[in-house]
């Protein structure tokens, strides 16, 4: 019955679980009750249950309600249609395949959304391991004072600014103010205090500053 | 400051904007793969934490039967040596190990099951708590640590400084199991802290990029 509703529901082109669970719904709030689907009455938790014990539709019905969200994130963070696919992809395998470690603590969503930014980090560093968004922390304090070669234009370098971060200022950066992903599940997602994630947005902000002083001013 | 923000907030709309565009998500094309990938790996299903441990600890065992009869043997062969030798007297307490390539092969027989810990170790720490059944274990690597710090001595200076981080970052975990569970705030300031060692000390990383690609380590 699942499995005729999701055709049906695909093929209007929109599926109500997207809307309502594409907002980090917890776990214990019930769907909206739009259609005869006994699975938009399911929260969550009782499909993971279910997928747990093999049910694919239910699997299904949280791929539908959480793709569009980690498949943003994982193009914000690498910047290429294909990669996102292949991280996304990944990321709802391994989510698959740990059902059994999801104990409920948290969102679904909120696990979820960690073992991707999990994959992309992993992905991105063994992509290339020299990447200059690898560079220490302490390279971050010379990010202002870095020459410019050529005289690219406003986005250009707010782009460039963007790539420069480094790597975990700008996975914040990306989540809080680019995707609006609030603090408490950032700091889930990375295994950091809320603090941390404050402090890491902060200091992007202030190296994007630094870096762009130029092109804000032209801004204004 | 007023100024200095709506120019960050130009900043941002325009990065929101211009900062890698998401486009529409491929919602069924990567289902497809995922099912496909989902049926190509038969018996992937779900299990539970423990299920998955005992897996887990199954593959590593297995073929690295030998090698970690020969760690076994090389860390009771210090311990002894290190509980037997005279009080007084020069030189170390514990000899270097005369063939590196023994010494090698064991530090990463060591390295492999370290970083099986730490990975459970993160994933507890996104759940919020900590398995009680890894304080042992922990205790048990840092033990170990130690031992093949000592047997480095001038033979591979880069895996030395490799399980001294590695050996901080213990103590922190074992710091973590040790904490009364009926205080979870505590426990879960402390997991923060020894999250924050892995990823500062880049150990899980540098783990993987040591372990060579023999499928006697694979596993990991």
């Amino acid at each position: 019955m699942l499995r005729l509703f999701l055709k049906r529901e695909r093929g209007t082109g929109t599926l109500p679980g997207a809307t309502v669970s594409g907002r980090a719904v917890s776990h214990g709030v019930k769907r909206e009750s739009t259609a005869i689907n006994w699975a938009l009455e399911l929260t969550d938790f009782e499909l993971v249950e279910r997928a747990r014990s093999g049910d694919q539709a239910a699997f299904r019905a949280l791929y539908d309600g959480n793709v569009d969200r980690v498949f943003r994130l994982c193009f914000r963070m690498v910047g290429d249609e294909h990669q996102a696919r292949e991280f996304t992809q990944d990321a709802f395998v391994r989510v698959w395949e740990c059902l059994g470690q999801f104990r409920g603590d948290s969102a679904f969503s909120t696990w979820l959304h960690s073992i991707a930014v999990s994959v992309v980090l992993n992905g991105l560093r063994k992509v290339d391991r020299h990447r200059k968004r690898e560079r220490s922390l302490e390279d971050a304090g010379q990010l202002g004072r870095t020459p410019r070669h050529a005289e690219p234009g406003v986005a250009d370098r707010l782009k460039e600014a963007v790539e420069g971060l480094p790597e975990i200022y700008r996975t914040v950066f990306l989540m809080y103010d680019l995707e609006g992903f609030p603090h408490g599940e950032i700091a889930e997602a990375l295994g950091v205090a809320v603090g941390t994630s404050k402090a890491r947005l902060f200091r992007a902000r202030e190296l994007l500053r630094e870096t762009l002083g130029e092109a804000m001013r032209e801004y204004a | 400051m007023p100024r200095r923000n709506e120019q960050m907030d130009e900043l941002l709309t325009g990065l929101r904007e211009g900062y890698n565009p998401p486009p529409p998500t491929p919602r069924e094309e990567m289902w497809a793969i995922i099912q496909s990938r989902l049926r190509a790996t038969p018996g992937s299903g779900v299990h539970s934490m423990d299920e998955a441990r005992r897996a887990r600890a199954n593959r590593l065992h297995r073929p690295l039967g030998w090698v970690t009869a020969a760690a076994a043997l090389l860390v009771l062969g210090l311990g002894i040596g290190r509980m037997t030798a005279p009080e007084s007297g020069p030189g170390p307490a514990v000899a270097p190990v005369q063939n590196p390539a023994v010494l090698r092969t064991a530090s990463l027989d060591h390295l492999v099951k370290t970083e099986t810990l730490l990975t459970l170790v993160r994933a507890d720490a996104r759940a919020g708590r900590v398995e009680p059944s890894l304080s042992s274990w922990a205790r048990g690597l840092l033990s170990q640590t130690r031992l093949l710090i000592d047997a480095q001595g001038d033979a591979d200076p880069a895996m030395k400084r490799l399980l001294e981080d590695l050996e901080l970052v213990l103590v922190q975990i074992v710091g973590v199991t040790n904490e009364n569970e009926n205080d979870p705030a505590r426990v879960r300031s402390e997991l923060n802290l020894a999250l924050d060692g892995i990823e500062e000390r880049n150990i899980l990383p540098r783990i993987q990029a040591v372990i060579p690609a023999s499928p006697r380590f694979v596993g990991t």
